[in-house]
Parts: C-alpha cells; sequence; structure tokens
C-alpha cells in the first residue's frame, strides 16, 4: 500500500523537477547575438572577487567599460582558474579575463588581444622569513603557484628550477604560506600588494619582481576569435586613449598598471 | 591572532542559504535517474538478462572504479571535444549527468543486494500461483526488498548529496562554489567553511528524519 502510494508521489515529483531545472537552464543559455560570456575565477583578489554576494573587482570594470563602447551585453561566468581555458576550448564562454599571461605555448594555441596589464613575477614569503631573497634561494624549499598559471614555468626555467618543491594550487596557498604550510609562493606584484593590504596576513615580498609579464585576453582562433579580437582590441586602444582604463586601474591599485612600462 | 568572526559568519549564512536550492536541486534530479538506472541495472544482474550482463558490470565496473571528479571533467570538458553537439550541456546538466551515473553504479549494488536478501521461497510461492518472473519481482520480491534497501540507499544518497560540492570545478554557483568564493576575498576561510559545512549537516539530518519515517511505513506490514 505504502509503496504504491511512494511511487506515484515519485512519479508526479519527476517531471516536476525535470521541467524545473528546464526552466533553469533555458534563460541560462538563452544567448542574444551581442553576448559576450566572460571567464573569471572570482577568487583572485582585486581583479576578480566575490564579495557579499557580488562579483567585483578590475576585470568586471573593464568588461563593463567594453562592453558599453562595442554594445555586447557582457555575461560573468565564474569558475575555478583550473577549469577555465577547458571552458575557453569547449565554447562555454569567449574569453577569459583573469590576468593571462601571454606565453609563447598559450599564442600557439589561441588568439590574445593587447596586453591591457604590465606586472611583474613576484615572491612572497612570511613576514618572519629572512633567508628568501630571490629564486636562488629556493633550493630545496616548498613553492606555491596557482593551478595553471605560468608561474609555475618562470619557476621551473629558472637556473634552479629542478631543485625546488613546487605545489600547484586551486585556491588559498596565501593562508598556507601564511601558516607557514609553504615557504614561499609566487603571483604577480600587482596582486600581491592589494592582497598584503587587504587581508592583513603576515607576508611580505621576496626580493625584486623576477620577470616583467603582459596579461591579455584569449580567445579561440577561429573566425568568431578574430572578430572579438579586434573588437576587444579597438575599445582597449579607445580606453588607453582616453584614459578611463588607467581610471580603473588608479580605483583598484593607486597606480597605473595598464600602461607599457 | 585570528578570531572567529560571527558577525561575518551570520552575515554569509543567507547569502549561502540563496543558493541552497541549485544544491538541492542537484541532489533530487540526480537521485531519481540514479535510482532508475540503478534499479535497471540491478534487476539486469539479478535476472542474468544475456547479452546485458557485461555491460551492467561494464557500467558499475567504470562508475565505481573512477573517481567522480574525473568523470565530471570527463562528461563537461572531455566529451565535448570528440562529439561537438555536446557544447551546448550546461555545467548544472553535466554536474547531474556525472551525479547520477555514478551513483547509479552504487545504488544498483544497493538495490541488488536487498532484492538478494528477499527468501527465494518467496519467489517460488509466487511463480508456483502462476505468476511470472517479471510479476513475482514486481509484486512480490520489490516491495519486501525496498524496505531493505533504505538504509544503504540513504547512505547513497548522503554521499550524492555531498557530493554536489564538486559541480564547482565546473562552474555551478552551489554553496560549495559561494562558500569558496566568499572565503577567498575575506581569507575568512574558518568562518566560510564552517557556514557551509553546518549546511550540509542540517540538510544530512533532515534527510534522515525523512529515513526514519520512511523506515516506520515500509515496515508496518512487519510489526
Amino acid at each position: 500500500m505504502s509503496n504504491s502510494m511512494l511511487q506515484r508521489t515519485l512519479w508526479v515529483l519527476f517531471p516536476l523537477m525535470v521541467m524545473l531545472s528546464g526552466c533553469e537552464q533555458s534563460s541560462e543559455s538563452a544567448t542574444a547575438e551581442k553576448t559576450i560570456r566572460v571567464g573569471s575565477s572570482g577568487s583572485y583578489y582585486p581583479f576578480t572577487f566575490v564579495e557579499k554576494d557580488k562579483l567585483q573587482g578590475f576585470e568586471i570594470d573593464l568588461w563593463n567599460e567594453i562592453g558599453k563602447r562595442q554594445g555586447y551585453k557582457v555575461e560573468f561566468v565564474t569558475a575555478k582558474f583550473s577549469g577555465l581555458f577547458g571552458m575557453l576550448e569547449t565554447g562555454k564562454i569567449d574569453t577569459i579575463s583573469n590576468q593571462i599571461t601571454i606565453t609563447d605555448k598559450r599564442a600557439k594555441k589561441y588568439l590574445f588581444s593587447d596586453p591591457y596589464v604590465y606586472d611583474g613575477a613576484q615572491l612572497v614569503v612570511h613576514k618572519d622569513n629572512t633567508s628568501i631573497h630571490g629564486i636562488n634561494d629556493l633550493v630545496d624549499k616548498k613553492v606555491a603557484v596557482n593551478l595553471g598559471s605560468n608561474f609555475e614555468q618562470v619557476l621551473r626555467n629558472s637556473s634552479v628550477g629542478d631543485q625546488i618543491n613546487i605545489t600547484a594550487y586551486d585556491g588559498g596557498m596565501e593562508q598556507d604560506v601564511a601558516i607557514g604550510r609553504m615557504d614561499a609562493f609566487m603571483m604577480d606584484k600587482v596582486s600581491v600588494l592589494a592582497l598584503i593590504k587587504k587581508s592583513n596576513l603576515p607576508l611580505k615580498l621576496a626580493g625584486k619582481p623576477v620577470e616583467t609579464i603582459a596579461n591579455a585576453l584569449p580567445f579561440k582562433k577561429n573566425e568568431a576569435g578574430q572578430k572579438l579580437q579586434q573588437q576587444v582590441n579597438n575599445a582597449l586602444e579607445t580606453m588607453h586613449a582616453d584614459g578611463s582604463l588607467a581610471r580603473i586601474s588608479k580605483h583598484w591599485f593607486d597606480a597605473d598598471i595598464t600602461a607599457k612600462p | 591572532m585570528i578570531q572567529f568572526d560571527v558577525h561575518y559568519a551570520l552575515e554569509l549564512l543567507p547569502i549561502i542559504l540563496k543558493y541552497l536550492h541549485i544544491t538541492l536541486g542537484m541532489a533530487a534530479i540526480s537521485l531519481v535517474i540514479a535510482l532508475l538506472t540503478g534499479l535497471l541495472l540491478a534487476l539486469i544482474k539479478v535476472f542474468k538478462w544475456s547479452g546485458l550482463v557485461w555491460l551492467a558490470d561494464l557500467f558499475i565496473s567504470f562508475f565505481r572504479g573512477t573517481p567522480l571528479l574525473v568523470q565530471l571533467f570527463l562528461f563537461y570538458y572531455g566529451l565535448p571535444q570528440l562529439f561537438p553537439a555536446l557544447k551546448d550541456m550546461t555545467a548544472f546538466q553535466a554536474a547531474i549527468a556525472g551525479l547520477s551515473l555514478h551513483f547509479a553504479a552504487y545504488m544498483a549494488e544497493s538495490m541488488r543486494a536487498a532484492i538478494l536478501s528477499v527468501e527465494s521461497s518467496q519467489r517460488e510461492a509466487a511463480l508456483s500461483i502462476g505468476l511470472t518472473e517479471i510479476q513475482a519481482m514486481r509484486r512480490i520480491i520489490l516491495p519486501q526488498a525496498a524496505r531493505i534497501a533504505i538504509p544503504p540507499l540513504m547512505n547513497n544518497f548522503i554521499d550524492l548529496l555531498k557530493s554536489t560540492s564538486l559541480a564547482f570545478t565546473l562552474g555551478v554557483a552551489e554553496i560549495m562554489a559561494k562558500a569558496q568564493l566568499e572565503a577567498a576575498s575575506s581569507f575568512k576561510f574558518f568562518e566560510s567553511y564552517l557556514v557551509v559545512a553546518l549546511v550540509y549537516w542540517f540538510v544530512v539530518v533532515l534527510c534522515t528524519k525523512g529515513q526514519q519515517w520512511l523506515e516506520v511505513r515500509l515496515s508496518r506490514g512487519y510489526r
């Protein structure tokens, strides 16, 4: 008896749930022609971060401005950094706005916009650390980098590259250096400065930036990607020219990180 | 050094709860698909349907033998490279596909165990009064097996519910995703993860209550 009642409930619930989930999907995938889907990790303060359930940061302001100029409807997609290139590859997003550094390997596979941020690869250690001042001090040290970022290559390509214990993190590496689980991490200098200021974590810069990096927006190597590359470059150019790019930068960093050094 | 920020935790709770329906929706839809698929697999194995048994074995072996995270990545990032038609699959759908198939494999074994635990005399008696094998299964064996299957299936479901937290790696905005994002910008890791842990725990406690009610109902004939 009770069983058949259960069965009936299930049969009623099942189509209901399918319908419900259907509703959710259709509103999500209804992309107009001019919609551009921008992927970011939402966990890279202050470029892209979520506070009180609101996605914000330098990249978000940048894209709202590009969208205004090119007449796009900008749709932000948040996912783990390590998953972003996979999403670009499978066409789930149109570009990645997450301080993507132009590297040879990436340039072979993707079209890049003109660089919009110039930065340096910076080592960061615990405030009380006195032994690490540069890459050469990292022999046998535990060093963290973000999973999928190019900083792992920067370390590996150094003269002591094969003697560094590198661990790739999917978030949380700053905390692990602060509590002493790792000896150092490498990230871009601009966000390190902002991060130390905001988080109050006991961290400090170790030495000078290792190399200059140019960050840009990757697009797929196809016709649509080419078109986007062109339009975004046009927008970036005018934003450089009228100072709005510098304004966005100063808002988040108290400095212009968008000018070519 | 760092103190527990109660105010922050209380502020975070409603933000996370706003996305609870995504977690619950994923779990509920996956549960239904996993139960149906699992039942089919269990029946194939119990009846030893020729030609299909090896397929069911392969299915269970693969989906139980590989990590859920790997399966999710396979569905969402891998398959669309082979089959471009799958590019339109949303992260939400991919997560449901992964969760459903993964837990169908576990649930199939839970259900098979329950079916096998019903005395064979029940089946023999059913056949002796003229029921077919299928009728005997549906009317006599499955109702008895259902009662036995509830605890192991609930185990599987609780695991499924918590595994929805892996969907953030695909970009689904569920409660774990929100906790991680808020933690990344506030650096209040302990508060953020504690709040989301308590939310999961609370939901599982509610489910366990439901299980108790279900067990009482299904065992009425045994008192």
